[in-house]
């Protein structure tokens, strides 16, 4: 069955047809929700936040985009509004924390290549940081993280090239490792 | 043209590198899917979204209305029978308005207590402070039994809804900072069985509606 068939018969109420469509896309969006959130609960409820929503909102897809763009869509929307609200309740948190931990010396072990890669990759700007992962992680390409984001492609494009520029930046203790 | 910041050699070793941050792990896809079907069936019956911003933008109307009013009727001088009439329409008025002052408060609790389960659970295998964590529990416990006295809980849906998260807020509340894993995971299990968040995010608007003050999941 073509995928324009399945959604309408998921317009038309065929629940099987919601648990195909469902299963033709889940990996993906999943994949995507976890590099973003890095958490299998948080990944867990996005994906699961994505796809009701797009259940909810499917009258509104005329199928000018491809089906899986229209999806990518609402999984970014939803993953980054859901990290930011996380982030907002845990600096919330950790202001608390740093008030009581005042005085408290704190001691950094010397972190290896894969600490300070993903805490270079944490330590970039939202846009950044998702462009890169789209593109260099799960191999998007910039008319569909342009199309997901709403954004130039141009823009996905300077994004990426901007946030390689601060990880290499980043990383610099690591050169021999790509010059070698 | 190369970029100045392009390096192949580099862009490779990152790509590479990269691999490894966030591996995804294997996606649960019947564990996902019973929170859709839940949290859909749990939707076609509480359903507040729509109306909710209509009674919004009504409820600043009827306070200018009532504003109006009553700076008129100090102002004019007005039969007995009239003054009455008048009375028992503010009494109707202020009565709307307090109904829909409650869902909106039952949208702004509810939104609250999406971040705090949400972040809670997704916190749950880390030293968080539980001592705090209790203490936001036993606050946003108060709320909820307010609510369930309160006429918003006179949906029976919502009314469900809030005795779970009453349920799950009390566990929470009462979680000992000396020995929690175990407790938290029961909690979270207990959550995940009753799906409370995706019933919970069921009942709060998807939209960009005024009373998501925390933003829209």
């Amino acid at each position: 069955m073509d995928e324009s068939t399945l959604i309408a018969r998921v317009r038309a109420g065929d629940s099987a047809a919601e648990r195909a469509l469902y299963d033709a896309h889940v990996d993906r969006v999943y994949r995507l929700a976890f590099r973003l959130a890095g958490d299998d609960a948080l990944a867990q409820d996005f994906t699961q936040e994505t796809f009701i929503r797009a259940f909810d909102r499917l009258d509104s897809f005329r199928g000018e985009a491809a089906f899986s763009t229209w999806l990518h869509t609402i999984t970014t929307t939803v993953v980054l509004n859901g990290l930011r609200k996380v982030k907002r309740f845990r600096q919330r948190e950790a202001d608390i924390d740093d008030a009581h931990d005042i005085g408290v010396a704190q001691r950094h072990a010397e972190p290896d290549l894969k600490v300070r890669l993903k805490q270079a990759i944490d330590d970039l700007p939202e846009g950044y940081r998702t462009v890169f992962l789209m593109h260099d992680v799960e191999g998007y390409t910039h008319e569909e993280i342009g199309a997901a984001l709403g954004v130039e492609t141009g823009t996905s494009k300077a994004q990426l090239s901007r946030a390689r520029a601060k990880l290499r930046v980043a990383l610099s203790d690591f050169a021999g490792e790509w010059t070698a | 043209m190369m970029d100045q910041h392009e390096d192949p050699k580099f862009d490779q070793w990152l790509r590479d590198a990269a691999k490894s941050y966030h591996a995804p792990v294997p996606t649960p896809r019947e564990e996902i899917w019973k929170g859709i079907e839940a949290a859909r069936r749990n939707k076609r019956v509480i359903e507040l979204r729509p109306w909710l911003r209509w009674a919004v933008a009504a409820a600043a109307v009827l306070v200018l209305g009532i504003g109006i009013g009553r700076w008129s009727m100090h102002q004019v001088s007005t039969p007995a029978d009239t003054r009455v009439a008048e009375r028992t329409r503010t009494t109707t008025e202020i009565d709307s308005l307090a109904g829909v002052a409650y869902q909106i408060a039952a949208m702004q609790y509810l939104s609250r207590t999406e971040a705090f389960l949400t972040s809670f659970r997704a916190d749950a295998n880390r030293s968080a402070n539980t001592a705090r964590l209790a203490s936001q529990a036993r606050d946003l416990l108060t709320t909820t039994q307010l609510m369930l006295d309160s006429p918003a809980a006179d949906n029976p849906r919502l009314r469900s809804l809030l005795e779970d998260l009453e349920l799950v807020l009390m566990q929470i509340s009462l979680l000992n900072p000396v020995q929690d894993g175990h407790d938290r995971d029961l909690i979270t299990q207990g959550m995940n069985q009753s799906n409370v968040l995706p019933k919970l995010r069921s009942a709060i608007p998807a939209g960009p509606v005024p009373v998501r003050t925390e933003g829209a999941l």
